[in-house]
């Protein structure tokens, strides 16, 4: 058995992966090994001498009032996408799958719902921005226009409310996409099942509940995976509208290890804030790879 | 399909060589010394009228020079600060880099960053070519690591035909300074346009006021966290400084919302007529000047109370410079090259076609500027000192603590008192971690 490893059939399609391994292996697993060593040491990216301080790194981490207050955004930043992008994007392609509206109608929305996920995010983080601008922003003029103008506020000033405010502006960019993804698999169920239903006297939001919803669980798992991952990768929009601030109140995770490694001249503990979020996002995509199994064995 | 034996071990080969020469690329670019050498120059002025001008100089520089080639880089003002450290990180340093002055230039010069141009410059007619006050703050351990390229100072700029509208004068003192601001606010104006979203706008009014507030040398201590631990940055002109700046918030002075919008908005709000004042550089003069005309605008320096502790005359700003790098393998060329730069001849020309003043010996008169211009040079001249930017003087671990401070102290989340005391905790934990470290 060993000596058939040698023989061509075995070692040519090994020969064939070997390019490939071999980038993965030095572009993705060794960064990784290599950001945990770097995460036990003080140094900084102008004067690169590492000095040892052990854990010390994560010790700081566990007590950082602006790391606790980055995993929260982080989880609002999830449960809120999950919210549109999985829940509502579904419901959205339902609607516009079922025939309630006319068919150019439903071309019309599908179009104009998906077109922001197709924009640059630094275009859509500054055309934003001056939306939410305190005094010439498009949103506090209407709100003061049709009377609401006690509910006109600073919006990404405000520590309580800068955080939403980015939310919002992602939900708007990625729950058409989501859509999208949804409507394909809507397609993909037989009509037959509708119809029949039809025949038997459910109504479409019994139909909505007993075939949309089942035969679209693959979808929905993927989507569920796909916006919780992001949710806590995110960095560039944040980045681009408010850095984090103010007063570190929209701050999430991968804002801060930039802000403390290439600002801070702390390496070592973005290291360190690196380490936290792979170790989230590999429990999440642990529990996705588990949850994607169960569903094709169901 | 079978495909040849041959021709898959070939495939195979091609595609292990295609890989090794992709990672190895790059590694051999050493090239023959002697020839063509190229010097790396790295800034933060991306703008078309300031790339326009650093072109038409290198055009120049290599046309003298045809053996030394000028290979420029720049990227705006926020993003150089992470971007010349990602450089150093990675043993990539550009020849010839921008530096502000004070802390942030010292560090490059602690951790052996920056080529000492002491001897370059003292012993040569260069120090008669540059103005020598813009210099000391590249000065380290009584060492030159930088030059200054231009000459800068914060100036509350204001509209005159509100203020002679409302028979306004320039405030001489804080509290008359807080009358104005009262008068123009119950005209229906906003008094001051202040745009707060990187919240350095707000550390260059505190710096301002912790010159005046804090005694001097008291207050260099603590920048250069060398003060004693049992009184660094308890000096209670600290806290007073974020007391007034709050009021001037509190009391409506400023826009709405200034941590939600952007300098530059702020800026043209004042442009358009929409504010009475706005607290600007010497080098948005020429923007004031061009949008608005000289004779429409005053200025003056934001003024302080007779008993205040600190220092009345000061005047917040700093030089803009450049350092070059201490491994370069060119440095007498770098060195020709930061000379040619900041010559009495291109010095004028800076000044004609931006508006700036160079710090270039001679190189503002009446021909270059415009008397708003030199009016504000004057103004430079007779402060008994600068006070450098706040954010860019103390360590910047303090300063990730300072700033967002002061975002906490416009929104009220925080108060002066705990913003000074979070300040005090991390300027001893950083005076410790470099007291360990040397």
């Amino acid at each position: 058995m060993v000596r058939r490893w040698f023989t061509g059939r075995t070692i040519i399609p090994l020969l064939f992966l070997a390019p490939a391994i071999i980038a993965l292996l030095i572009f993705v697993y060794l960064p990784v090994v290599e950001n945990f060593y770097y995460s036990l040491f003080r140094w900084s990216a102008i004067d690169p001498t590492l000095r040892f301080v052990g854990l010390e790194n994560y010790r700081r981490l566990l007590s950082d009032p602006i790391v606790l207050r980055s995993v929260i955004n982080n989880v609002l930043y999830a449960v809120i996408s999950v919210a549109f992008q999985v829940y509502l994007a579904l419901v959205l392609a339902a609607i516009l799958e079922s025939g309630v509206i006319s068919r150019r109608l439903a071309a019309f929305f599908r179009s104009a719902l998906f077109l922001p996920s197709v924009l640059a995010i630094t275009v859509i983080g500054v055309t934003w921005k001056l939306m939410y601008s305190p005094e010439i922003g498009v949103i506090n003029q209407v709100l003061r226009a049709i009377g609401l103008g006690s509910l006109a506020r600073p919006w990404l000033g405000l520590e309580n409310t800068a955080i939403y405010a980015i939310i919002g502006v992602s939900q708007w960019q990625w729950t058409g996409y989501m859509m999208i993804l949804f409507i394909v698999a809507i397609q993909a169920i037989p009509r037959e099942l509708f119809e029949s239903a039809t025949i038997d006297g459910a109504n479409r939001i019994q139909q909505f509940f007993h075939i949309t919803v089942p035969s679209v669980r693959e979808t929905t798992l993927v989507n569920l995976a796909v916006t919780v991952i992001g949710a806590f990768k995110v960095f560039d929009i944040v980045w681009v509208m408010t850095g984090g601030g103010p007063n570190h109140a929209s701050e999430v995770l991968g804002n801060y290890m930039y802000r403390v490694g290439f600002r801070n001249d702390e390496m070592g503990y973005a290291s360190a804030v690196a380490a936290l979020i792979f170790v989230i996002t590999f429990i999440l995509t642990f529990i996705q790879l588990r949850i994607g199994r169960t569903g094709k064995e169901a | 399909m079978r495909v040849p034996k041959g021709i898959r071990w070939f495939a195979v080969g091609l595609l292990s060589l295609a890989l090794l020469a992709g990672c190895s690329g790059g590694s051999g670019s050493g090239s023959k010394a002697g020839e063509t050498i190229t010097l790396r120059f790295f800034h933060k002025w991306p703008e078309p009228d300031h790339m326009a001008y650093y072109n038409a100089v290198i055009q120049k520089w290599e046309k003298e020079h045809p053996n030394i080639k000028i290979e420029m880089e720049a990227v705006s003002d926020e993003a150089y600060k992470d971007k010349i450290r990602v450089l150093m990180a990675g043993n990539n340093v550009p020849d010839i880099y921008f530096s502000w002055a004070g802390e942030f230039a010292w560090k490059f010069a602690r951790a052996g960053q920056a080529l000492d141009l002491t001897d370059a410059f003292m012993n040569s007619d260069w120090k008669d070519a540059v103005v020598n006050s813009a210099v000391q703050p590249y000065v380290w351990d009584g060492k030159v690591y930088g030059i200054p390229m231009r000459i800068n100072g914060k100036f509350m700029v204001y509209n005159k035909k509100v203020f002679n509208d409302l028979g306004l004068q320039p405030p001489k003192t804080w509290d008359e300074f807080l009358e104005v601001c009262e008068t123009i606010k119950q005209a229906g104006i906003v008094p001051i346009a202040f745009g707060n979203e990187f919240p350095w706008a707000a550390s260059h009014y505190v710096g301002d006021l912790n010159a005046k507030l804090v005694p001097p040398e008291v207050r260099q201590a603590d920048y250069l966290l060398e003060a004693d631990p049992e009184t660094l940055f308890t000096d209670p002109g600290y806290v007073e400084a974020l007391r007034r700046f709050k009021e001037l918030n509190d009391k409506g002075y400023f826009n709405e919302g200034p941590n939600a919008i952007g300098h530059d908005m702020a800026r043209s709000n004042f442009l358009v007529g929409n504010t009475a004042m706005i607290y600007v550089e010497l080098e948005e003069f020429v923007t004031v000047h061009e949008e608005m005309g000289d004779e429409n605008v005053g200025f003056f320096r934001l003024p302080s109370n007779p008993g205040d502790r600190g220092d009345p005359n000061v005047l917040t700003g700093a030089p803009d410079g450049f350092m070059i790098y201490s491994k370069t393998p060119h440095p007498e060329e770098a060195i020709a090259f930061l000379k040619f730069l900041v010559s009495e001849e291109n010095g004028k020309e800076y000044v004609r076609q931006l508006g700036i003043p160079s710090a270039a010996v001679g190189a503002v008169t009446e021909e270059t500027s415009f008397p708003l211009l030199e009016a504000g040079l004057q103004e430079v001249d007779k402060a008994s000192g600068m006070a450098l930017w706040l954010d860019t003087d103390i360590n910047i671990k303090v300063i990730e603590v300072y700033l967002p401070g002061l975002q906490a102290v416009l929104t009220g989340s925080k108060t002066p008192e705990q913003v000074m005391q979070e300040v005090r905790d991390q300027a001893l934990k950083v005076q410790q971690e470099l007291k360990a470290g040397s």
